[in-house]
């Protein structure tokens, strides 16, 4: 396992808090697949569900973007809602300042929400908006946060844009409300975007084992527990390396320690809540987990029984495009599942270094390179299985590959020990999936062959 | 006749989509294409992951993924790096290079380099052009007819030098607007082979993006009208375009090379099939085949079964310009009352309707819209939907909440009689909630 905190500063810059002299690689022209730090910063802050999300720009970045993620709210929804500036032409040559303005006063009185998060993007970059005194007047005028996103599209990777959102909560949001009296504290879960309900699993997790969770960063959060997030006792970061800089800028600033963990897995799962009670210094909380985590892992194992036989030795190809590729491996390596190739492209040495650990020599690594270079290493290695984004999963389907989809669109959660089941199901179901031999056969009339020639 | 628009600073719930996507789209529909879009990453990720939603298909698109720094000093060096890759790895016939907002505020000239780049490797046998579609203009319906527009003009200026033209008054070109689904274009096609013509799409996604299964991955499209095709299309006798957004390209074919032009409006609902039918059997002088005198039978059957779950009825559609035309039209031969009608943005066919249409966003059609039994709109619709309590019926782009929405056919009298069906179904089954819910309550 890997130690609880690393004091050496890690040097990649995807994962810092601070640019440092080498930047992350520059997409290639004509190579480049992803999606832009606009992107990445969404991601981040729309599980904020009762805030407004206010995108400045023309209407393709908002327009082709919302309603796009699997986040899930048990309340409100005003976060799905898609705001737009929708810039113009005459706004473009007249300056889009106005209509930002205008845009914002708008939100707050129709909808009253708590805050306003304002996105810039790659046209308002350019034309040199200064995005960040509209917003801060318009908050003095409203008396709400307006608080201004500077990640346009063109800055960098999603990833990037993944931490220049966690910039912005640090600068605008956590440490500007107080919990109320009376709230137990706990553990702040940074990085966990309750795709598909999974903060909830983890949640209950959590309470079952008595620790309380302090602030969602961000899934199916509510604005004002992020202002109160520098109480927390612990920051645990759930696989997410964009968003290390953020844990580690509160241990400066709040004494807040802070562990890198995952809940894909069991062992990951025990592993990340013993590290919670370790690290709240409550050793009553220590024996709970303790029994709450041998009971499950043994109830678990139970339950796993009749898919591990039929998964045992299956053999897949992961490509999830960074750094779940670690946290997943552990999920498969439970499950029996023999991971022969695993995605790169998005990962820090430090995740590499990760994957490696857990996966065997003879597994490839993908760099790089898209949707062709993902299929070789399926055919070359025989894999049974593809393991990848929405975005690739038609690809699979052309070369009729099962496929699990285990990016944000996907509707199932995976998270906990309630996940692992519900991975091992997938994959049952997926594999042993009619559609395959039927695909794979022809046609009766082209199944004839030339029957007296052999 | 009437068109407005509500007065607010902010779009909410945009219905608009960016024209660059509908550029994206228009050469999906061509064999071994490759868009290309100059601008930042975000701008092809985007269309890419939405259209795949869609159509359940990998869709082939590239970015020359330009980088601040880059857009302020040499954004062209970065497509010509993007050309020189997507060449000599992929090997495209067709290359449409899509200028974003961001090339355009930047003021990027990539049409001169363009013609440059291609002078200098002598780029001969494929097509290459560049058309310019900033977002700030328009939207899905624009970017695909203009993108459209700009490859026949490349296809002009290509077969241009070869001499001078044959033409094949058997053949028909067929431009299909963006509203039309793979199954639609199919269906026209058949509809006009019908007649005897020799049909071919411009473009055609009815064999790209129709979902056929044993052609294996490729990075470039596959299906669609390959080049030569395309090119043979000059020598058509005819052309007939679907959309008002199509009369351009139409027409860009009638002044280089004097081919008349038919534009139908749309082709959904009976007395618009009529008119698409009766026109091939005039030019064509051949009867009109037994299937769709049958299917004329079949559809007038079913709209008068159909006439009691419609009675009283109201209905709001939320479309692209060319599709919210069609529909309105299909909606009066109902006798549904239209309670609102918003289209993304405006263009001279709506704007001829002799009809209320408003101009806005799918917050609109909420607002607009109330009270109205039946939503019509792309999937994002669906909560604006169930806040007002109409049944809802996807339609248009994006829809990801039903299957096989890229199979559904609108036009023809089988298109009619299809979404008869449907939208019949879907008030009936929001009747029938309804009773169950007052049992309940009492
Ligand atoms: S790259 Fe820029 S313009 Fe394109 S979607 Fe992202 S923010 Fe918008």
């Amino acid at each position: 396992m890997d130690p609880v905190r690393q004091d050496e500063f890690d040097s990649e810059a995807c994962g810092s808090i601070a640019p440092k002299a080498k930047p992350c690689p520059r997409p290639k022209p004509g190579e480049a697949a992803g999606g832009c730090s606009f992107d990445g910063a969404q991601i981040t802050l729309l599980p904020i569900m009762d805030a407004a999300h206010l995108v400045h720009g023309p209407i393709a970045c908002a327009g082709n973007s919302w309603e796009s993620r699997g986040t899930l709210s048990s309340g409100p929804s005003l976060s799905q809602y898609g705001f737009a500036t929708d810039l113009t032409d005459s706004d473009i040559i007249f300056g889009g300042e106005k209509k930002l303005k205008e845009s914002i006063d708008y939100i707050a009185g129709r909808f009253a929400p708590p805050a306003i998060f304002v996105y810039s993007t790659c046209v308002t970059a350019l034309t040199g908006e200064d995005m960040d005194a509209v917003c801060k007047t318009a908050a003095e005028r409203i008396g709400i946060p307006v608080i201004p996103v500077n990640s346009p599209g063109f800055v960098g990777s999603k990833n990037l844009g993944n931490r220049l959102a966690g910039d912005a909560l640090l600068q605008y949001v956590i440490g500007t409300g107080e919990p109320e009296p009376g709230t137990p504290l706990g553990v702040n879960l940074i990085g966990e975007y309750n795709i598909a309900g999974e903060m909830w699993d983890i949640e209950k997790l959590m309470n079952s084992a008595g620790i309380s969770v302090t602030s969602r960063i961000t899934g199916d959060a509510r604005y004002k527990e992020i202002t109160w997030a520098h109480r927390a006792k612990v920051n645990m970061v759930v696989c997410s390396r964009a968003l290390l800089g953020l844990a580690r800028e509160m241990e400066s600033r709040y004494g807040i320690p802070y562990f890198e963990g995952s809940f894909y897995g069991a062992k990951e799962t025990t592993y990340s809540l013993r590290q919670m009670a370790y690290l709240m210094n409550d050793r009553e909380m220590e024996r709970r987990v303790d029994r709450l985590t041998e009971r499950e892992e043994a109830r678990l194992s139970q339950d796993l029984r009749p898919y591990r036989k039929l998964l045992k030795g299956k053999r897949a190809v992961l490509y999830t495009g960074g750094v779940k590729s670690w946290s997943v491996i552990s999920a498969l390596k439970e499950l029996g599942v023999q991971v022969v190739g695993v995605g790169t492209n998005k990962s820090t040495e430090d995740d590499v270094r990760r994957i490696a650990d857990r996966v065997g020599d003879d597994t490839e690594y993908i760099p790089e390179g898209g949707a062709s270079r993902i299929l070789k290493t399926v055919k070359e290695r025989k894999a049974d299985i593809m393991i990848a984004g929405g975005r690739n999963m038609y690809v699979a389907m052309k070369e009729q590959i099962p496929f699990i989809d285990i990016n944000q669109e996907r509707h199932k959660a995976y998270a906990g020990y309630e996940g692992v089941l519900r991975l091992a199901k997938e994959l049952t179901y997926s594999l042993a999936n009619p559609v395959w031999k039927l695909a794979a056969s022809p046609a009766p009339w082209d199944r004839e062959g030339p029957a007296y020639e052999r | 006749m009437n068109v407005n628009r509500r007065k607010k600073p902010a779009s909410v719930n945009p219905l608009k989509i960016g024209q660059s996507l509908g550029a994206v789209l228009a050469l999906q529909g061509c064999y071994r294409a490759m868009p290309l879009i100059h601008g930042s990453q975000g701008c092809s990720a985007f269309p890419k992951a939405l259209l795949t939603r869609h159509f359940r298909e990998p869709i082939a698109v590239q970015t020359s993924a330009l980088q601040e720094m880059d857009v302020i000093f040499d954004a062209n060096r970065n497509l010509e790096e993007a050309l020189n890759l997507v060449l000599s790895k992929h090997r495209p016939d067709i290359i449409g290079i899509i200028g974003t907002e961001l090339t355009d505020v930047a003021g990027v000239d990539y049409q001169t380099m363009l013609k440059t780049y291609k002078r200098e490797r002598n780029m001969r046998g494929g097509l290459a052009f560049s058309v310019v579609l900033p977002d700030f203009r328009g939207s899905l319906e624009s970017g695909y007819s203009a993108t459209v527009e700009a490859m026949i003009d490349e296809m002009i200026q290509q077969a241009g030098h070869k001499g001078s033209r044959s033409v094949n008054t058997r053949q028909i070109t067929l431009l299909p607007g963006s509203f039309l689904t793979p199954a639609d274009v199919m269906e026209l096609k058949e509809m006009i082979a019908s007649f005897g013509f020799e049909a071919i799409a411009l473009p055609d996604i009815s064999t790209s993006l129709s979902g056929h299964l044993l052609t294996g991955f490729s990075p470039l499209t596959r299906g669609g009208v390959p080049l030569d095709s395309m090119l043979q299309s000059l020598q058509s006798g005819l052309t007939i375009a679907i959309g008002g957004s199509m009369e351009r390209p139409a027409r860009r074919l009638h002044n280089a090379l004097g081919t008349p032009y038919k534009v139908f409006g749309g082709a959904m609902g009976l007395k618009a099939s009529d008119e698409l039918l009766y026109f091939l059997h005039q030019i064509s002088g051949e009867p009109v085949p037994v299937r769709y005198c049958w299917q004329r039978e079949n559809l007038l059957d079913t709209m008068l079964d159909a006439h009691f779950q419609f009675a009283g009825m109201s209905a709001l559609a939320a479309l692209e310009p060319d599709h919210l035309y069609s529909v309105s039209g299909w909606l009066t031969e109902l006798g549904v009352e239209q309670k609102a009608l918003i289209a993304s943005y405006e263009t001279p066919l709506v704007a001829g309707m002799d009809r209320e249409i408003w101009i806005g966003d799918l917050d609109d059609a909420e607002v607009l819209g109330k009270g109205a039994d039946l939503w019509i709109s792309n999937s994002h619709g669906l909560a604006g939907a169930g806040r007002n309590g109409a049944a809802f019926m996807p339609a248009g782009f994006p829809v990801w909440s039903e299957l096989g929405a890229y199979m559904s056919v609108s036009v023809g009298y089988r298109g009619a009689l299809e979404w008869t069906n449907k939208a019949g179904n879907l008030l009936m089954q929001r009747e029938a909630g309804r009773r169950e819910d007052r049992i309940r309550h009492r």
